[in-house]
């Protein structure tokens, strides 16, 4: 009668498993490291782009915004030229309103999204409008749309996801990368990497980037459905490289406690996607353990005013013992 | 970082404490001096009864003496007004009095004496009162005293106490023998109170006279009834002289209980006393404003809702639930982990349910939402821009609610007509975000959410839609306070949602 209870875990037991609560992330570290006035930096892709660049961190190269309505059949002009390109919006969250465009053919105008799809100019027209009059940014205001390069994403990646882009979020608190995840787009998600999509999440070892345990709609997993791969063998390489651009993360926002979206391109490497200022809690259950002990950890006997690379590698030498 | 919770929270608690206690004091306040209740549809009687006495004077100086309601706990006199012009008007306070005196007059003299009264029903007869002195056995011949006594002996035989018995015993039809030897040829109201009374007295139960009216829709002008009230048990209880029943009857009120006549006229002849009575049930709340006057604390009644105009009070009684239901959002939210579409879209939806009633109000919301939905899905092909699409959702949610309630009359089906309660934007909004939800995350995602924001809808009109729960918060309307400093005392709450313990379940260790 009562075995529905046991879904349940003790609040105890989830202290003591160290788990962080929605509530807990709030109060505690959000309203405490995150001063408001910092969300703009992450919250506008178009000006996280800019501060990226100017501390050297990659991130997709822009191709063109389009700010107002009238400039939307401009789209024609920015895109001429590219074979393959990606539409978003500059205040988007989550990955929505992101149109990924495989193959554009100039001749006729003709679109190809990366699952295939084939969009004709109207329907892209249609979505840089959605974009800008709000549709996908938060709170439904005015959005700038942003064009930029497709990412290739490396190889390593393939046999583990379905379409769209694997991405790695590495948690970054005080400057500190405190837990990592490998999103993996499934049939389900859509191509998206978005866990409450259906996307997988593997957490990965903070100290080399190994697997540690996979998680798909919060149901443990060690094999990709639709590829069949084993995912306790994923291995993401250049971590040192990860870590760097989240560790860089905070020194360009001043976020004491931020999710940073990375992808690891084919020809360029690591390459920061969006930086967030609030990420989920969904990591947690990635990784199998609870955020809560590692910040604890951070606060008390991590050391502070060390440089970017030096926290980096302060990390990565800490967990090798 | 710990030691700066620790002092908000320290802060919030100890509001919410001081809170609490101002509450507490409020509604003590309230009960006991404004006469609040704490359920609602609390009625009290309320009598206005005018007394109009006439008479004709001698040329001698003029003295009338009145009787007055004696107020007590199950008997206020609320209000109390005497048109006597040129008349010096005192008060008698121990024998309840009202003294009118003037110099000799001519002309025919006409005096009004209006009350208002508060008769409590709840208390009746429950109030004790100290013992009045055994009364003095009436002085009777020999032969009156044996033929009262048979009376007495006879009575036992009767049904009811004692007092019922005698009643019963004087009123049978047809009457015995000794009954009819012992009345009187020509008995009057005041002649049978008299004899009851020394009957009573011979067995030692202390009585007095008691006037009343008994209202009647199509007299306007009553001349007292009287009746008997009987120290029995330790309280006061009155009787019908004719039947010997127990208690007031139902649409009687008492005027004057014990005291000796109605009305006295010196220097004046002919005189009559006319009342007449208009009851007037109010609640409680319209009372307490003649309470504090009595109380000679207008100004702080002065200052409060309740003294408002109705449709005012009506309109902050209806925002004076807010806070709870705000408080159910929060709770759903932040305890329970519910995610629901937009904050307060719930607490929106379970306002509209109290209108519409909960059923008809599910069934529409059930309606328009499939309606709407499938018009939203049929116009995401149409690739409109943002704002004309939402609009035109607003267009059709509106065109939905007219023809169901158009549907709704013709049927004579009025679940449909609750229709036109529904906020529209919100209606239109829940509609959109459903549908963007939909395409974006799957139809899982979508129906989680709208189920989510049903049952904290659903959750939240169960508390409010309690008439209880709603008079309290009126009433009471400190206890807002309260609401406030538990919610932003929720607002430190650090635990775990109650649906992230089986979220995060699996990191558990076995």
């Amino acid at each position: 009668m009562f075995a529905w209870l046991k879904s349940f875990a003790s609040p105890k037991e989830l202290s003591k498993a160290g788990v962080l609560g929605m509530n807990r992330r709030n109060f505690d570290i959000i309203s405490q490291y995150n001063p408001r006035c910092l969300y703009p930096l992450v919250d506008d892709k178009v000006k996280t782009k800019e501060l990226a660049n100017k501390i050297g961190i990659s991130t997709p190269r822009l191709i063109g915004i389009i700010e107002y309505q009238y400039e939307a059949k401009n789209i024609l002009d920015i895109i001429h030229g590219q074979k393959e390109f990606v539409i978003k919006p500059a205040q988007g969250s989550g990955g929505k309103g992101v149109l990924v465009i495989k193959d554009y053919q100039e001749e006729g105008h003709f679109f190809t999204t990366a699952s295939g799809r084939q969009l004709a100019y109207n329907e892209v027209y249609q979505h840089i409008s959605n974009i800008l009059s709000g549709l996908y940014s938060l709170g439904g205001k005015y959005d700038t749309a942003i064009v930029e390069e497709l990412v290739h994403f490396s190889d390593i990646f393939k046999d583990y996801s379905y379409q769209g882009v694997p991405d790695v979020r590495v948690i970054v608190y005080k400057g500190y990368p405190a837990m990592a995840m490998t999103r993996l787009p499934t049939k389900a998600s859509g191509g998206r990497a978005n866990l409450h999509q259906g996307a997988i999440g593997v957490g990965l070892d903070i100290s080399n980037g190994k697997a540690l345990h996979g998680v798909c709609r919060d149901i443990p997993i060690t094999i990709q459905p639709d590829t069949g791969a084993d995912l306790m063998k994923i291995e993401v390489p250049y971590w040192r490289e990860h870590l760097l651009i989240g560790a860089l993360a905070y020194e360009m926002t001043g976020l004491g406690y931020l999710g940073a979206d990375i992808v690891l391109d084919a020809r360029r490497g690591p390459m920061m996607l969006e930086l967030n200022a609030r990420p989920g809690l969904a990591i947690q259950i990635a990784n199998g353990i609870g955020l809560k002990n590692c910040l604890k950890e951070i606060d008390k006997s991590y050391p502070s005013g060390l440089s970017a690379e030096e926290r980096v590698d302060f990390v990565l030498n800490k967990r090798a013992k | 970082m710990l030691k700066k919770i620790a002092s908000v929270r320290g802060i919030l608690s100890i509001f919410l404490f001081l809170s609490i206690i101002y509450a507490g004091y409020c509604i003590y306040y309230k009960v006991e001096y404004w006469g609040f209740h704490f359920t609602p549809k609390q009625t009290a009687n309320i009598w206005s009864i005018e007394a109009h006495i006439s008479f004709e004077p001698t040329g001698e100086p003029i003295k009338v003496s009145l009787t007055t309601p004696r107020s007590n706990d199950s008997f206020k006199v609320l209000e109390e007004n005497t048109i006597a012009e040129g008349y010096k008007i005192s008060k008698n306070k121990t024998a309840s009095r009202l003294i009118m005196t003037s110099p000799a007059r001519e002309e025919l003299q006409d005096i009004y004496y209006k009350i208002l009264l508060f008769d409590n029903t709840d208390s009746r007869g429950k109030t004790k009162s100290a013992a009045p002195a055994t009364p003095e056995a009436p002085i009777f011949d020999e032969q009156k005293l044996a033929a009262a006594k048979q009376l007495l002996k006879l009575a036992q035989a009767r049904e009811g106490d004692p007092v019922s018995q005698i009643i019963r015993l004087l009123n049978e039809e047809p009457m015995h023998p000794a009954v009819q030897a012992y009345l009187p040829v020509k008995t009057t109201q005041k002649i049978m109170v008299e004899i009851i009374s020394d009957l009573l007295a011979l067995k030692k139960i202390p009585s007095q006279i008691a006037r009343g009216f008994k209202l009647q829709e199509s007299k306007k002008s009553l001349s007292p009834d009287l009746m008997i009230e009987a120290y029995t048990n330790g309280s006061w209880r009155i009787y019908d002289i004719k039947t010997g029943k127990k208690g007031i009857p139902d649409n009687f009120v008492l005027f004057q209980r014990g005291g000796q006549s109605l009305i006295d006229v010196e220097g004046g002849e002919n005189s009559v006393i006319k009342f007449s009575v208009l009851k007037s049930i109010t609640s409680s709340m319209k009372l307490a404003g003649q309470r504090a006057k009595l109380l000679n604390q207008e100004d702080r009644f002065q200052y409060s809702i309740y003294n408002l105009p109705l449709a005012q009070q009506n309109t902050l009684k209806w925002l004076s639930i807010f806070p709870l239901a705000i408080l159910m959002i929060v709770l759903m939210r932040n305890v329970i982990g519910l995610q629901t579409m937009g904050t307060f879209t719930p607490m929106l939806l379970a306002m509209s349910l109290i209108k519409t009633g909960f059923w008809p109000g599910m069934l529409c919301f059930a309606i328009i939402m499939t309606l709407g939905l499938l018009i939203r899905f049929v116009m995401s092909k149409f690739n409109l821009l943002l704002v004309p699409r939402i609009s035109a959702v607003v267009i059709f949610v509106i065109l939905i609610m007219q023809s169901l309630t158009i549907i709704g009359y013709q049927l004579d089906f009025h679940i449909a007509q609750s229709a036109v309660f529904f906020p529209i934007i919100i209606m239109s909004w829940i509609i959109e975000r459903a549908s963007i939800t939909w395409e974006e995350d799957g139809a899982l995602n979508a129906c989680r959410e709208i189920i989510f924001s049903l049952v904290v809808a659903i959750a939240t009109y169960f508390v409010i839609s309690s008439e209880y729960i709603r008079h309290i918060m009126f009433a009471f309307n400190e206890l807002n306070l309260v609401v406030l400093f538990m919610v932003m005392l929720l607002g430190t709450y650090t635990g775990y949602r109650l649906m992230e313990l089986k979220r995060f379940r699996p990191l558990v260790k076995k």
